[in-house]
């Protein structure tokens, strides 16, 4: 739990305030009904990019990429009034779009319990994609909720499954490769046949998170994507072939290589056959 | 033309609309709650639709470009309901203090009823205590009447009358409001209230100072065009380009303006809250991938 008296806000959120808007932050974290408080974020402190990149806070990795000077307000004012499991749900049930995001933003920082479970739970069965997308990317929280047991395997693989459904970046959610199992695995092969049989987009990032636990049918779809058309499936196919390091893969990457128009796919091919190298 | 449509019940009306409305010009629209057909029995569902069209609602206009806001209240018709009144009050304060909450309302009066008052009046007093303007509904049936006891209600409490909007107005009530000073709407819905020939009409012999007008679009027969319409309407008859503009975006802008939730020039940017794709140009995650 946040020490309130301890509770550090991220970096540069201060220096991006007006005096007047420190004012109400200081006074909102000394006292003040919370649920009335919350509301008033984005028009007190503003909606002003924070900037920072990646940064470590409470025991959290997190990429401030998406994070504006109201979400740091409401993670140093929930670090700084510790809100009971129950109190920080009803915030985000009862929230408005804003305070929802803030709520799901700030989730990362605090301290993993039953509202991690119920949050989470309410974003899978949510169809506003950026509450999805507040909650499980630009952060380390869905790694560390499985790690801590607040999310099951199952309940992982299905948050993942919808980040692939919704077409949402597996690189903003760190170090999700670590989740990778063959259950998800021939979830997300599952997903990409039924795309390709109705003639849909695949979720580009599909060969480089099966690769990192193989099953039926994932050999053939990586060597495929290293044929694919488009330059992303190409460049997750070379990673997951540098994953996997399997021979016919490695053969087939070296035979792309030379014909590969595309520099940053070149960048990964080559990356792909030099680790192989490296391996015995 | 830039359009503020200040009175539609986007929660019961299709995605369809929504795209028509943006190509007909509509940057941002008020929703204020309502009825929604039939009575509730609890306040659970009140919290479900006040949060509905605080977040999916809003969420859902954003997909189509335009900006959502609304007004909180208890309608004059559930006032009326000792299953729900009281409860509402409640929770009200709360939901007043919401960013795109706008004012209070729909409130005021429709059968015209003792309690409808009490409640009308004790909503005005929210409204006072958030700084809030009030989107007030009058009763369809014996209008003039009804018209009248609202305007006496809020002199009578000393209620800022620029800060007052009395919707559902006709020819004989315009009359009345341009003297009391609060601002007036007109509901232009196809076969009842108010076609757009008879908006036409008002317009030139009234002006269209402290005025707005609206579709009231809802689960009815109602068209949520009627604000471009009605703005051809005006333009074939000859109504001067500006007249039009403070009709249907100075005015009721300036009105929910008066909150300071809502800004002007916010409105010419693009809606979302989800600022990812423009903030990003320079963060460490493009062209780097944490997961390796
Ligand atoms: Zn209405």
């Amino acid at each position: 739990m946040a020490d309130s008296n301890r509770a550090e806000p991220l970096p540069g959120l201060l220096d991006g305030l007006t005096a007047d808007a420190r004012g109400w932050l200081d006074r909102a974290r000394a006292d003040g009904d919370l649920p009335v408080l919350f509301p008033q974020l984005p028009r007190r402190l503003g909606r002003i990019a924070m900037g920072g990149g990646v940064q470590r806070h409470s025991g959290a990795t997190l990429d401030l990429g998406a994070w504006r000077t109201c979400d740091g307000g409401a993670l140093l004012l929930l670090e700084t009034r510790t809100p009971s499991a129950d109190e920080l749900v009803d915030l985000y049930l009862r929230g408005d779009l804003e305070e929802r995001t803030m709520v799901l933003r700030a989730l990362a920082c605090l301290p993993l319990g039953s509202a991690t479970a119920t949050l989470l739970g309410e974003v899978q069965r949510s169809n506003t994609v950026p509450h999805f997308a507040a909650a499980v990317c630009d952060s380390d929280l869905l790694i560390r909720a499985r790690d801590a047991g607040v999310l099951d395997a199952d309940d992982a693989n299905r948050m993942l499954l919808k980040l692939a459904f919704v077409d949402l970046p597996l690189a903003r959610v760190f170090d999700a490769t670590r989740l990778a199992n063959t259950e998800l695995s021939r979830m997300l092969q599952d997903l990409a046949s039924e795309r390709e049989a109705a003639g849909r987009r695949v979720w580009r990032d599909t060969n480089l998170l099966i690769a990192h636990a193989p099953t039926a049918g994932t050999l053939a779809r990586i060597a495929g994507g290293l044929e694919h058309g488009d330059d992303a499936h190409r460049i997750a196919a070379a990673r997951g072939a540098a994953h996997i390091a399997d021979p016919v893969l490695l053969r087939l990457a070296r035979e792309r290589l030379d014909r590969e128009p595309s520099a940053a796919v070149r960048t990964e091919l080559a990356a792909a056959l030099r680790a192989a190298e490296r391996t015995p | 033309m830039k359009i503020f449509e200040p009175h539609i019940h986007m929660f019961s009306r299709i995605t369809d609309d929504y795209e028509k409305l943006a190509l007909a010009g509509v940057r941002a629209v008020l929703e204020p709650a309502f009825w929604l057909g039939q009575n509730r029995t609890h306040v659970g569902t009140f919290i479900d639709y006040f949060d509905t069209i605080l977040g999916w609602e809003r969420f859902r206009a954003q997909q189509f470009g335009i900006h959502h806001y609304c007004t909180m209240g208890l309608n004059p018709r559930e006032a009326n309901d000792d299953r729900v009144n009281d409860a509402v009050m409640e929770i009200l304060p709360r939901y007043l203090e919401k960013d795109s909450v706008v004012g209070v309302g729909e409130i005021g009066l429709d059968d015209q009823t003792e309690k409808e008052e009490r409640y009308l009046i004790a909503q005005l007093e929210l409204g006072l205590r958030h700084e809030l303007p009030v989107l007030v509904h009058t009763p369809h049936r014996d209008k003039k009447r009804g018209f009248a006891r609202c305007i006496a209600i809020l002199q009578d409490m000393a209620y800022p009358m620029e800060r007052v909007l009395l919707d559902h107005g006709n020819e004989e009530t315009i009359q009345i409001t341009r003297e009391v000073g609060c601002y007036q709407g007109f509901s232009i819905y196809p076969f009842t209230k108010m076609d757009e020939n008879r908006m036409v009409a008002i317009v030139q012999e009234f002006g269209v100072e402290r005025m707005v007008i609206n579709s009231a679009a809802d689960w009815g027969v109602s068209d949520p065009l009627m604000v471009p319409k009605t703005i051809v309407k005006l333009r074939q008859a000859g109504v001067a380009e500006h007249a039009i503009q403070q009709l249907v975006w100075d005015n009721p802008v300036g009105f929910f303006a008066q909150t300071g939730r809502l800004d002007a020039a916010e409105l010419s940017q693009p809606p979302g809250f989800d600022r990812r794709e423009t903030f990003d140009g320079n963060s460490v995650l493009r062209g780097q991938d944490p997961t390796r």
